[in-house]
């Protein structure tokens, strides 16, 4: 169990590098790395949750063009935040599910054009567009599909 | 006491110093490229190389795999021997397309080599960004077959992008699409010089073209040998709109690449950048 989270980062990793290039729809592929935080996240505690998210993140920013930090910025606050919320917002019903993942895949969409924005100059209208209203779509109804497990309730250890 | 606070709020804490991290490590790749965004940059990627080369091998194997498992079941229906001759027609037709695919594409790579002087090594891509924002490859050659950072990219038809990351084994290469890359430019026809951004929307874009020079639909774009990490003369792409806006000091193009960069296989890495290659001053010496 203690390997379970690293052994789904590297599965994560052939996945997003290797085989998503073969789903994707006009360029546009979902984020398994989000989908990760967010599977791991409601079996964790908020404090590991978040390391979990910011070695997800940092992996994933590795891996890409773009900065270092901007994914571990945003899949450690999505990681803290969904282990806080995940008890209060559990739900077994298919429709909320859906919703709860897409205002997820949104936020982290948001925060990733907000944190471009700041940091590389703002992105064209159009061209934001394009990619994250796809991607967030795409990473929620991927999610809904892949992610459709009972809420897990976690035993929380506390600490002395 | 200290130690006792930090316990008491280890979550806002853990929160705080990696959020931090997170922002210090960005704003310190805004201002210079500091040794500890490219050591980390570089540990994961070694880390995970492995992963992504096995993956990349084991996909061909399965793809194949797939592909006779779905000849055999348009067979079925026949007798056994009409399908095991069926099938070997099959696989072998199937081999022999790969083949002459794979012979179409070397041999592009082939006449690039003949036409030129410089250097080159040839690697297979294995991975694409994480991302939809940026727009990288992963190709399966490192610093151990003598591949540097910034070497440029190419394929058989005009530029690819640069050298971006190395690790030992693996290298990530930047796209010309990449929304942060840019390269010299030159309209051919007319020697116009530009810079060639990439562009989410519109795949690439030039701009600094002057506002009254000779800039047409279907002119063809080079690289202009100008910034130091492109040698002039490899095709970049065509001209498919011109923009000019009154009053402005610079007009702009887009171009549609010359690369098909989302279904590169094979590419090519110049190893003497400053040595020409091209359509202009000639090809390459595969190593």
């Amino acid at each position: 169990m203690k390997w379970a989270f690293p052994l789904t980062l590297l599965a994560c990793v052939a996945v997003q590098t290797v085989l998503l290039d073969f789903v994707s729809v006009a360029g546009v592929r979902p984020d398994c790395f989000l989908l990760l935080v967010l599977f791991w996240a409601p079996h964790a505690r908020p404090e590991t949750a978040t390391l979990q998210g910011f070695a997800a993140g940092l992996t994933q920013d590795a891996l890409s063009g773009g900065p270092l930090g901007l994914k571990a910025f945003i899949l450690s606050l999505l990681g803290f935040l969904t282990a806080r919320l995940s008890r209060r917002l559990a739900t077994e019903k298919p429709l909320p599910q859906f919703w709860l993942l897409l205002a997820a895949a949104g936020g982290a969409g948001l925060l990733s054009v907000g944190l471009l924005s700041f940091f590389l100059g703002p992105p064209p209208l159009l061209a934001t567009l394009r990619v994250v209203v796809p991607e967030i779509l795409y990473t929620a109804l991927l999610g809904f599909l892949v992610l459709r497990v009972p809420p897990v309730q976690p035993k929380r250890t506390r600490p002395a | 006491m200290l130690w006792r606070l930090i316990a008491k709020h280890r979550r806002a804490v853990i929160l705080g110093a990696t959020l931090i991290a997170s922002f210090l490590l960005m704003t310190l790749q805004v201002r210079h490229d500091p040794a500890v965004v490219a050591f980390t940059r570089q540990a994961v990627l070694m880390a995970v190389s492995p992963v992504i080369k096995v993956t990349a091998v084991a996909l061909g194997s399965v793809g194949q795999v797939w592909q006779d498992y779905i000849d055999l079941r348009t067979v079925r229906k026949e007798n056994l021997q009409l399908r095991r001759e069926a099938a070997i027609r099959e696989r072998r037709v199937s081999q022999l397309e790969e083949q002459a695919l794979e012979t179409q594409r070397l041999q592009g790579l082939l006449a690039i080599r003949d036409a030129s002087r410089a250097d080159f090594l040839a690697a297979r891509v294995v991975g694409r960004d994480t991302s939809n924002w940026f727009k990288t490859i992963l190709i399966d050659r490192g610093s151990s077959a003598g591949i540097r950072r910034n070497l440029p990219v190419i394929a058989p038809d005009g530029l690819v992008g640069r050298v971006f990351e190395v690790t030992p084994t693996l290298s990530k290469v930047q796209l010309l699409t990449d929304p942060v890359s840019a390269a010299g430019g030159l309209v051919q026809r007319t020697r116009v010089a530009g810079i060639v951004f990439g562009n989410l929307e519109a795949g690439l874009v030039v701009r600094y073209l002057p506002q009254l020079a000779d800039v047409a639909v279907g002119d063809e774009m080079i690289t202009s040998g100008l910034g130091g990490v492109f040698p002039k003369g490899i095709p970049v792409g065509r001209v498919v709109a011109v923009e000019r806006r009154s009053g402005a000091l610079f007009q702009e193009a887009t171009l549609q690449p010359k690369v098909d960069l989302s279904r590169l296989e094979e590419v090519l890495i110049l190893l003497q950048p400053d040595a020409p290659a091209g359509v202009e001053a000639g090809g390459l010496r595969q190593k």
